[in-house]
């Protein structure tokens, strides 16, 4: 059903554009004055840059470690993802479609998670992690963050084995093959959706994960990304280096305008699928 | 298989007893192997810890030196400490401000969306969510620069339209801070919710609609009147979830003020976290003890929102 386009309407129009404007904005502000020197910076805000400094990125990359820090977020990132990953798929496997005992208790143990808000475990998971020598680590807290089970991950790709038929395994059994074939063969192919959607998920939620990487990584050639801009912009409070840490701001960014570009759809239907759920 | 010599003989004889052991054995060590990591992982670095700071909630303890148990002692501080009292009134500010904000730039823009037929619709939809993708440290920083004095963006936009403040730092003003941290929370929230709201309204049979309209009702009477109602289950959900996530965030603030000036921007998270892991003498039991707190005030928010979800189908 149509109906007729008013004065008012334009004005509806309008709040759709502001708000657009406020997204967009300040993203393109940022882009350009990244190219900027610190001269024209502190000029106007609304000037062009007369050159483009491409040497900010430069600078960004190597003097305030970006560079490396993209590297140890690569390194964080990928290990923690293919790790977590891969447990997720394999115990929502185990929890969704074998039967042995226990198995309810298990499920109900991890369900618990969704009640725990977290804060209050910071401190004693400090110390058990400082313990057991995790401390100051990538590796450590690539451990941290692949093996404590996420139980809104779990469901996500439990449900997504549930539409599975129950006959993959029968038929998988009947010609002979083992449960570690029917898992690796049959199981792990046929849920290919599901397990990129929660690493996808995993992904964005590692490379935007400030707080234990800020916790647990004290030296700064270990930093990860976000950790690293937090730093660099605490000091320029002495070094008003500004348009370098613009262009370290587009730089942390980046990854994530590509990764939303090509993945919108499974990123938007992904998210909206945890909340009917969690 | 092959060394069994049935299988050699009759190849489509049934399975051996041999057979059916081997397989058990090897599901077992499957469910062993596939639990123990992930299971194990999750006791260790999330069961445990949550235990033990009920524990640590009951120490004096510096994280160097030996505890001392001081029982209820840490909680009666609380009680006497004004900064907690001062945060948690922050944090009551933020959840009243920030959490209708979402909702309401949520629900409208979904309406628009939704309801209007506009050409770019899925350009705007696309544009909305991307806030949402952002780590807090770019959403941050980005409205960090935005609120600067010197080069802000927000001073120069008010000189653009006639108001000179000259060089005022929003983050650096004891009256503005608090305030100043609200908008980078509602511009980073206001994506997911609208796609959550869209949704639902995308379940809202057309039919409703067109009745309304045949008997002459306005967008705001049809929005107020058929769209709100409808959503009431979700929008309740999405309010009380706000407001949790309000009250226990804490990341955006300490990347934005960490608490300053002078103690204005605090919230409880943060003064927790900063008694914990920040530059001063720690105070591990202390900091456990305001965790605590929260945990309380945190599960029982839970079991309500709960008691809302179970029922939040509505019927048509």
């Amino acid at each position: 059903m149509r109906e007729r386009r008013t004065i008012v309407d334009a004005w509806w129009y309008i709040i759709l554009l502001i708000w657009s404007v406020t997204i967009l904005f300040p993203m393109i502000w940022v882009f350009y004055e990244s190219l900027k020197t610190n001269q024209e910076f502190f000029q106007s805000v609304w000037n062009l840059p007369r050159e483009m400094q491409w040497s900010n990125y430069k600078d960004a990359w190597k003097e305030y470690g970006i560079g490396s820090a993209m590297v140890n977020t690569v390194y964080y990132v990928g290990a923690s993802l293919v790790i977590g990953t891969f447990l997720t798929a394999i115990n929502a496997y185990v929890l969704t479609r074998l039967e042995f005992r226990g198995r309810k208790l298990m499920w109900g143990v991890i369900m618990l998670s969704l009640f725990l808000p977290g804060i209050n475990a910071l401190i004693p998971q400090y110390i058990l992690m400082r313990d057991l020598h995790l401390t100051n680590s990538l590796t450590g807290i690539v451990i941290l963050d692949s093996f404590s089970e996420s139980a809104f991950y779990l469901m996500m790709l439990s449900g997504f084995m549930q539409s599975l038929p129950k006959e993959l395994e029968e038929s998988g059994a009947i010609d002979g093959a083992s449960i570690f074939q029917i898992f690796f063969k049959i199981i792990m192919p046929l849920s290919t959706a599901g397990i990129v959607t929660v690493a996808i998920f995993k992904c964005l939620g590692l490379y935007n994960n400030f707080l234990g990487p800020f916790i647990y990584l004290g030296s700064p050639e270990k930093y990860t990304i976000g950790v690293a801009m937090y730093q660099a912009s605490q000091i320029m409070q002495y070094k008003a280096d500004w348009v370098t840490l613009f262009a370290g701001l587009m730089i942390t960014m980046i990854p994530l305008v590509l990764m939303y570009i090509f993945l919108q759809r499974r990123i938007m239907e992904g998210a909206t699928l945890g909340a009917v759920k969690g | 298989m092959n060394e069994l010599p049935n299988s050699v003989a009759h190849a489509t004889a049934p399975p051996s007893s041999n057979w059916k052991q081997k397989a058990k054995f090897q599901k077992r060590l499957f469910i062993l192997l596939a639990t123990i990591p992930a299971f194990g992982g999750y006791i260790l670095f999330t069961l445990y810890p949550n235990l033990l700071s009920v524990y640590y909630s009951l120490l004096n303890w510096d994280g160097i030196k030996d505890p001392v148990y001081v029982g209820m002692q840490n909680f009666k501080d609380m009680l006497q400490d004004d900064y907690v009292w001062r945060a948690l009134w922050h944090n009551v500010l933020l959840m009243v401000t920030v959490t209708p904000l979402v909702v309401f730039i949520s629900i409208i823009l979904a309406y628009l969306l939704a309801n209007k037929g506009y050409r770019f619709n899925s350009v705007f939809k696309v544009l909305f969510f991307f806030p949402n993708v952002l780590s807090l440290v770019a959403v941050s920083l980005l409205w960090s620069f935005v609120y600067d004095g010197s080069f802000g963006l927000l001073n120069a936009g008010l000189r653009l339209i006639g108001v000179d403040i000259g060089n005022y730092y929003w983050l650096g003003e004891k009256k503005a801070a608090l305030w100043a941290t609200i908008p980078p929370s509602v511009w980073g929230a206001v994506g997911f919710y609208f796609v959550i709201f869209l949704n639902a309204m995308s379940t809202i049979p057309k039919s409703l609609y067109e009745a309304a309209i045949l008997e002459g009702a306005s967008h705001r009477v049809r929005l107020f009147k058929i769209t709100i109602p409808l959503m009431t289950p979700i929008i309740r959900v999405a309010v009380l979830f706000l407001m949790l996530g309000v009250f226990k965030g804490f990341e955006n603030i300490l990347i934005l003020t960490n608490g300053g000036p002078s103690g204005s921007t605090d919230v409880i998270g943060l003064y927790m976290f900063n008694i914990a892991f920040g530059t001063g003498i720690h105070n591990y039991g202390y900091a456990s003890a305001i965790g605590m707190m929260l945990f309380v005030i945190l599960v029982a928010a839970k079991l309500v929102i709960d008691k809302f979800t179970t029922n939040r189908d509505s019927e048509y």
